[in-house]
């Protein structure tokens, strides 16, 4: 019983497929002498960061996570709203 | 009374290093302001001499930068500077943490038992930074789009803005730098840094008093 429901929350955290396959195609265009430092946890390089998301640990589902939350604030159009509102030059300026 | 500025500098690993270093553009802002600054910078960023000055000079303006978690903030060599418990410290104060995390419960808790105001990352900051600049970060123009936007918190709460402007300001840079990548396009270098400069900004909290000015 503690064994399925271990095996549960396993299945739980799983990356799923198609969201693994986009952050790794993502994360492969990135510049090789970049870095991406994730506070105390540590530096990666994006190869580095590419084997965490195939494995499928904290680093890696963060870094799904973060690309999920980059396309779905591209879809839902707020990104670019806010870019383009016009106020905010003038309120830099004061 | 001169108003003073409280900044942690710890510098040990790449991450704490490039905070360091663009820590050094707040400084000479505050300096140029004609405010006091008492810099704590490298092992003298230690839980000891911050609480101590805290304590003793009292300053308005509270900058920390380092590692963080939840419930802490680190000075140099991961050593805790600040944490629950120590609200009387920092009391009416305005903190600036550059941390991971530490907005999510410390920062909550602070303004509840008397900070003024707190500003940080309710999750992990991301920082995205050229291998070969580690020597010189002043001039990696990756870390630059993620490290003048947090700066600008700072600088904006020494030109005499309110908190919660401060936050804002910084938040239009972070934007600013987006929309520039955005227009750049996929051939851009750092066209991959705008999800993490947008993690940034959207994690970037003022709690308490967004009426606070220093």
């Amino acid at each position: 019983m503690i064994e399925n429901a271990k095996k549960t929350e396993e299945k739980k955290e799983e990356i799923p497929k198609d969201a693994k396959e986009l952050t790794i195609a993502r994360l492969d265009v990135l510049p090789s002498d970049k870095k991406i430092s994730v506070g105390s946890i540590g530096e990666f390089t994006k190869d580095e960061l590419i084997e965490r998301v195939e494995k499928g640990d904290e680093i890696g589902r963060k870094v799904v996570e973060i690309e999920l939350n980059f396309l779905r604030t591209l879809r839902e159009g707020s990104l670019l709203r806010d870019i383009l509102a016009p106020d905010q030059e003038q309120e830099l300026n004061e | 009374m001169s108003k003073t500025l409280l900044i942690t500098r710890p510098e040990y690993d790449p991450a704490t290093r490039y905070l360091s270093r663009w820590s050094g553009k707040i400084k000479e802002k505050a300096e140029e302001k004609g405010i006091n600054v008492i810099d704590l910078s490298k092992n003298k960023a230690n839980r000891k001499r911050v609480i101590g000055t805290l304590e003793k000079k009292d300053p308005g303006l509270v900058v920390l930068n380092g590692h963080g978690s939840e419930s802490s903030v680190e000075g140099h060599n991961n050593e805790t500077i600040l944490k629950e418990g120590d609200e009387k410290a920092v009391e009416s104060k305005i903190i600036f943490a550059r941390s991971c995390k530490s907005a999510k419960s410390l920062g909550q808790g602070m303004v509840i038992r008397g900070v003024n105001a707190y500003l940080g990352y309710d999750d992990d900051f991301w920082l995205m930074y050229t291998e070969s600049k580690i020597s010189k970060p002043l001039e990696d123009k990756t870390a630059e789009l993620f490290l003048v936007p947090s700066n600008y918190i700072a600088i904006s709460l020494l030109k005499g803005h309110t908190a919660g402007n401060a936050d804002n300001r910084s938040k239009i840079l972070f934007r600013r730098n987006i929309e520039k990548l955005i227009i750049e396009g996929p051939s851009s270098d750092n066209y991959y840094t705008i999800r993490y400069l947008l993690w940034d900004m959207m994690h970037q909290v003022c709690l308490g008093n967004k009426n606070a000015i220093f």
